[in-house]
């Protein structure tokens, strides 16, 4: 009976064009507003990087001068050179990651590109196997280039086909920064949201792709100038050695843990270090030592934005309306077919029957606003995008989304059905045949 | 095939009750053809919507076909009514946009035939009142007498025991009305059982058998307008 439903169904879209239009538009405007900013909401938080996301943890100790301290201030997000040398060195979790931002000079092979500059990351060797990148060509650096802080480099596959097209430049030459760097590999497009690797700064959990990276140890040899934030509570020396030496907090860290609940274990070592570093006069504050893993940390940083929250629940507010409205023109089309229910009822339909009818049939007018409403979604989808360029990263649909646009158009229609379906299904046939 | 006993159907509002139908007594047998007259208001319809499952009675005793359909629930009724009854009404009652085709397919799809069987019986109904040809023209396209015999069809189209008829030529002019008696008294004549409510004293004398209601029950005419029953007067012996 169902096929018979929904061809019917299909058939009465014909029936009253206007209306059937109305309602489909308005079903699809609704949905299509709040798959749209659900869609963005969805990519901004969802977690980056399932497979491992409860292993991965942010360390965190306050550094700051007890000055003007009170408890529960904010700590830094990020740390020292000091503590980030502690920390890579400590053999705690089974891999330890610390990075900050750089800035190059890249001068091109190619004569008719000159040089630029590029944005890159000076992350220790283990980055690659932390977050699973994906390598186009080649790999990640040794433990011995990290030692030794060799001159060697990763590209983005961007980065890559720009100064080199298709070929597979492993082993050539690239100077940036006045310095020869070996490549050693070539990542392939990294498409990771939110960028929660690097995600302090504004914006830049949404950022760009970074372009390159070098070792950590190789960067802070040549004193590299770091790009991105910096904080520092304490008038500071001049120059990269003295900030090296000072409690300024410009560098990321992460560990990873063998299981989840080595965190417990992670948090004692983080708390002895920091009772260690007190008697020596550091971290006065004595306040708590945080680690934060993969989603707590996304959290903290408040990637999603409160505004991306409240526009979600206003989208579905709209959609509400939406379905009132539609539900009021549902009302008006069946009720012009109380004869047709009489008829049906007459010649042996059950109520149950009629119901499952004028039911099916909403459904495929909520089929029909799917469609259409993904059309919108896109629409909006791009416009969003082209409004900022961060935004480009976040507004796209993926297969759930799709899947999500359609049933929430079916189960609105249905859920607007469901009253004046009831009430189609209310009509006594006798009444109605007399009437005829 | 129907038997009434006793059967009373009162409609109430919160101010008045209408006794529509009261100690309503009537057998019709297997095979007859009745008609059904009285004055506007007697309770004809009621006693139709009643015979055809359309409404709930108040109190009495209502056998159709050898099932008492007392308290039975909407699904039941609904299954009784599709494998059981045919409908003919004044205003034919085709579904506009549907095809002919389609609308003889509806009281078959309930039934839950398949698409076979489906097929043949349609072809069979609409070939049975003339329409075959016509299958695929939606009902605006049609007479008034050519969409009566639609719903005639589909009305045959589940081979139902018993065709209750509301005043089937109600609409139709002369000519039409006629070929749709005749048609009906062919039907009758293959053995389906009808009943028709009908104002038309010349078609009510047709039938084996007339029955008058009278302010809801029935009235043994015979004496007050024997003018209308001398043709078979002995039918009468019927009415319980």
């Amino acid at each position: 009976m169902f096929q018979y439903y929904f061809l019917l169904g299909v058939r009465s879209l014909r029936r009253n064009p206007a209306l059937t239009a109305l309602m489909v538009l308005t079903l699809a405007i609704g949905v299509a507003a709040s798959i749209a900013t659900l869609a963005i909401l969805h990519v901004m938080s969802g977690d980056p990087m399932p497979s491992k996301s409860d292993r991965l943890f942010v360390p965190l100790v306050d550094n700051g001068p007890v000055e003007g301290y009170t408890p529960g201030d904010r700590t830094n997000q990020q740390l020292s050179y000091k503590d980030a040398y502690n920390f890579l060195n400590s053999k705690q979790g089974e891999r330890r990651v610390a990075l900050y931002g750089v800035a190059a000079a890249v001068e091109s092979p190619k004569k008719d590109i000159g040089m630029f500059t590029a944005r890159g990351m000076a992350p220790t060797g283990d980055f690659f196997a932390m977050f699973d990148t994906p390598f186009l060509y080649g790999q990640g650096w040794s433990p011995a280039d990290d030692a030794s802080g060799a001159d060697v480099v990763v590209l983005s596959r961007a980065l890559s086909e720009k100064l080199y097209g298709n070929t597979n430049p492993v082993g050539q030459r690239l100077t940036m920064m006045g310095f020869q760097y070996q490549i050693v590999g070539v990542l392939d497009t990294w498409d990771v949201v939110p960028r929660f690797h690097r995600a302090v700064g504004r914006n830049s959990a949404f950022a760009d792709e970074d372009e390159y990276y070098v070792p950590f140890a190789s960067a802070i040899r040549h004193e590299t100038e770091h790009n991105g934030n910096m904080s520092c509570t304490a008038n500071t020396d001049p120059g990269f050695q003295a900030r090296l030496a000072s409690e300024c907090t410009w560098i990321q860290f992460w560990f990873e843990t063998r299981s989840a609940g080595d965190r417990v274990e992670l948090q004692s070592w983080l708390d002895s270090y920091a009772s260690e570093q007190r008697k020596l006069g550091r971290l006065m504050r004595n306040a708590p030592n945080k680690l934060y893993n993969l989603m707590e940390w996304l959290d903290y940083l408040k990637v999603v934005g409160n505004d991306s929250r409240l526009s979600t629940w206003l989208a579905f507010g709209f959609l509400v309306l939406c379905l009132v409205n539609t539900i009021g023109l549902l009302l008006a089309k069946f009720s012009v077919r109380a004869p047709e229910v009489g008829i049906r009822r007459a010649l042996g339909a059950s109520r149950k029957e009629i119901f499952q009818q004028f039911l099916v049939e909403s459904a495929v007018i909520g089929l029909v606003g799917g469609v259409l409403g993904l059309l919108l979604a896109f629409g909006a989808l791009a416009l969003i995008a082209l409004q900022s360029k961060e935004l480009t990263i976040v507004a796209h649909m993926d297969w759930l989304m799709l899947l999500l646009t359609f049933a929430m158009s079916v189960t609105a229609a249905i859920l607007a059905g469901l009253l004046p379906t009831w009430r189609a299904c209310q009509v006594t046939p006798a009444l109605q045949l007399k009437s005829q | 095939m129907l038997r009434m006993q006793n059967l009373s159907k009162v409609y109430r509002t919160h101010m008045i009750e209408t006794h529509a139908l009261r100690g309503f007594a009537i057998e019709v047998k297997q095979g007859e053809f009745v008609t059904v007259t009285g004055p506007s208001g007697s309770g004809k319809t009621s006693f139709l919507n009643i015979a055809g499952l359309l409404e709930d009675f108040t109190d009495g005793e209502y056998v159709l076909d050898g099932i008492n359909v007392k308290g039975m629930d909407d699904n039941a009724r609904s299954r009784l009514r599709n494998e059981k009854l045919g409908f003919i009404f004044q205003g034919f009652n085709l579904i506009p946009d549907l095809s002919l085709f389609d609308n003889v397919d509806v009281p078959l799809r309930y039934r839950g035939f398949n698409r076979a069987e489906r097929k043949e019986r349609i072809e069979d109904a609409l070939a049975k009142v003339g329409l075959a040809s016509r299958m695929n023209h939606f009902p605006a396209e049609l007479s008034g007498g050519q969409q009566q015999r639609v719903a005639i069809a589909r009305a045959l189209a589940g081979s139902p025991k018993l065709l209750l008829a509301d005043e089937p030529t109600g609409n139709l002019d002369t000519q039409m009305a006629r070929g749709v008696m005749e048609l009906l008294e062919e039907i009758n004549a293959q053995g389906t059982t009808i009943i028709m409510v009908t104002h038309d004293p010349e078609l009510a004398v047709r039938a084996q058998r007339n029955v008058h209601i009278i302010d809801g029950q029935v009235s043994d005419l015979a004496r007050k307008t024997p003018s209308l029953y001398d043709t078979n007067a002995g039918a009468n012996a019927h009415v319980a």
